[in-house]
């Protein structure tokens, strides 16, 4: 065999795998937005096809019944909209509170900082569900709505995350532009709010992207505190506990319709913004950063 | 010069007043949503506190602990033919047959369960636990965490590795990676939860009966025995292409001049593998292992969502004493064991791979 053989057959592998990486990953949507696409008889049919076909004569026949169902499905809507309420509240609060505090601990000098970057890294990886009896105790004994038990929770899982990638972006902008700044008379304050806050506008992208998008996906917290406010329920708990009009039996075609209404707005901001998600992601995760924080202190 | 020093320590004082004063709104929200309720978790956990009652909570000391960790192993005698005094057999299995565990567990001050027997040294035993969930919940979370974070780790550098090399469409299949990350786990747990269905309306039952596999009606999510790989498939699906993303930019890091020197050394692509690219990439594993146990040790959605109360994980468990049996007692209890744990994992997993030294 020569070696041009030899290349095109390890070529050809190489293409095989890369398909079926891409195959396995994309397959599972194809098949939900297939499902979505088919009347309750065609997804009864057996076995099931791979495209929306015709019971009796086969032919491709898609229909839009369960987008239908769900766009007129009331709960369903306002899933939708109490999702949008409660994601995009989270991460404003998570924005405005965390820049405040990584300015704190990317630029100021103070006694107690390490501790105080300790507890924040600690945080990050806080689980839920420890919180959870105590949190439903207090919302259901005080009968606080679920919208701002949601929101305020969340800051569980999204604030120190944005305290520690935000701090980790103040921290490399040069301390020369604080200097010249305080030169010129402008207070620590004045400086933050006018000179870094507008320079690390690109960071506050990327973790509002992760932020919201955490907060969008949330599900344990949703589903215990609007146990008592179905009314307040955001759209993972819809789709979870989705019991459409036929009785009975689960409404897949429905809930699979749901499903890819609630899915595209999110790829389509991955799609858009996939290079920053990826870059917050790997410093909110990535060992240098820990090493270097800790020991920059 | 005395009054320059003053200014100075004055801009510091400044300078630490105003850090203090920005961390508060911070220090105040996690006070709130983490440290109180923690602590409140941790107080009830010895209670007896029920939602809905008017009878007066009571401090019951480890009670709750010791309901839900306890277990004993009894062995099981053969049940005796009066007969023949030889053991008798039982005529489904074939085997011999053993006494009801119900007879052989204690029954008081709590009546132990039978939750699993085992064979050793030719003798059978029971093991009995007052909960009959939560102790199995450990063990399948745990079970399930260890394999899908090894199953996520192999794929996921089986994929960093194909998309570091170049090609076109390189950018379009990392785009595509993020995709399964970024939708919420309800979704993709119904999606798969459909696709498991236990007739030929489901894709699985439709390949499995091409390939001869199953009769077309296997029920994947109600046999007992593939309630957890089914729960791994899914939860492998949706983490890899995660897990990919940080090794590959651990991947990326890697000199390309130590690849080269090593092909000018004669060193092939498997060598090179093991000598450069495993090492130098250890840092990254470790930090996504750290990362995906601790989140697997707490999976919920998908558990709550697929298998509902037909099998726990710790946290559904959890959830479930509080919202539908409204013990908060028992679930403040739950969840104090499942940060306890994780806690130690994660001491143990950073004293393993070392984060603190250089």
């Amino acid at each position: 065999m020569n070696s041009k053989n030899k290349n095109m057959i390890s070529r050809f592998f190489f293409w095989l795998v890369v398909i079926g990486i891409f195959v396995y990953m994309i397959f599972p949507f194809y098949w939900m937005i297939n499902s979505s696409l088919k009347s309750e008889a065609q997804l009864q049919m057996t076995p099931a096809t791979f495209v929306p076909r015709n019971p009796k004569t086969g032919i491709f026949a898609p229909s839009l019944i369960n987008y239908k169902a769900v766009l007129e499905n009331k709960p369903f809507l306002r899933g939708i909209q109490n999702s949008v309420v409660v994601a995009v509240s989270t991460t404003v609060l998570a924005l405005l509170v965390g820049a405040f505090a990584a300015f704190a601990l990317g630029k100021l000098r103070y006694r107690g900082k390490t501790a105080s970057l300790y507890i924040i890294l600690s945080m990050t990886m806080f689980p839920q569900i420890a919180v959870l009896s105590g949190l439903y105790f207090v919302i259901r004994n005080l009968a606080i709505p679920a919208i701002p038990s949601m929101i305020l929770s969340y800051m569980l899982f999204t604030l120190p995350f944005t305290v520690w990638v935000l701090a980790s972006f103040f921290r490399a902008l040069p301390m020369e532009i604080m200097q010249s700044a305080q030169v010129d008379g402008a207070t620590p304050f004045q400086t933050f709010i006018y000179i870094l806050l507008p320079l690390t506008a690109p960071a506050l992208v990327t973790t509002g992207l992760l932020a919201f998008i955490s907060a969008w996906n949330e599900y344990l917290f949703a589903l215990t505190f609007t146990t008592v406010q179905p009314s307040a329920r955001t759209v993972p708990v819809e789709i979870a506990l989705f019991s459409g009009t036929i009785a009975h039996q689960t409404p897949f075609g429905e809930i699979m319709a749901g499903a890819v209404i609630v899915t595209i707005p999110l790829i389509a901001l991955v799609l858009i913004f996939q290079q920053r998600i990826v870059e917050g992601l790997l410093l909110a995760q990535s060992k240098d950063r820990i090493h270097r924080v800790l020991n920059e202190l | 010069m005395a009054n320059k020093k003053v200014a100075f320590s004055e801009l510091a004082k400044g300078e630490e007043r105003l850090a203090l004063l920005l961390l508060v709104p911070t220090f105040i929200i996690l006070l709130v949503i983490a440290i109180y309720p923690l602590g409140s978790v941790f107080v009830s956990s010895f209670t007896d506190r029920q939602f809905g009652t008017h009878q007066p909570t009571h401090y019951v000391g480890l009670e709750n602990y010791r309901e839900l960790l306890f277990f004993t192993v009894k062995q099981l005698p053969p049940v005796i033919d009066p007969a023949t005094s030889q053991p008798e057999i039982d005529p489904k299995t074939g085997g011999v047959k053993y006494e009801n565990p119900f007879n052989v567990l204690p029954k008081t001050p709590k009546r132990y369960h039978d939750i699993s027997q085992f064979d050793l040294f030719g003798k059978r035993y029971v093991i009995g636990a007052i909960d009959q969930y939560f102790l199995p919940s450990i063990l399948d979370t745990i079970m399930f965490t260890v394999i899908s974070v090894i199953l996520e780790l192999l794929l996921g550098l089986g994929v960093a590795l194909v998309v570091n090399t170049a090609f076109r469409g390189r950018g379009l299949m990392r785009a595509v990676m993020l995709v399964p990350w970024a939708i919420p786990t309800a979704v993709s747990s119904r999606m798969w939860e459909w696709m498991f269905q236990s007739s030929r309306v489901g894709l699985f039952n439709v390949i499995g009966q091409i390939l001869g596999l199953t009769d077309g009606n296997f029920p994947f999510l109600s046999n007992t025995a593939f309630q957890l790989p089914a729960m791994i498939i899914i939860d492998v699906w949706k983490t890899t292409p995660f897990m990919a993303l940080l090794l590959l930019a651990g991947l990326q890091l890697i000199p390309k001049e130590l690849y080269e020197a090593a092909d000018v050394d004669g060193a092939n692509k498997v060598r090179q593998f093991f000598a450069i690219t495993i090492p130098l990439l250890r840092p990254t594993i470790a930090i996504a292992l750290i990362f995906r146990t601790l989140d697997a040790l707490r999976i919920f959605d998908l558990f709550q969502i697929v298998l509902a109360q037909s099998r726990f994980s710790m946290a559904s468990y959890a959830y479930y004493q509080l919202v539908d049996y409204a013990n908060m007692g028992t679930s403040s209890a739950a969840s104090i064991v499942i940060f306890v744990l994780i806690v130690i994992f994660a001491l143990s997993y950073i004293r393993a791979v070392g984060i603190q030294e250089e």
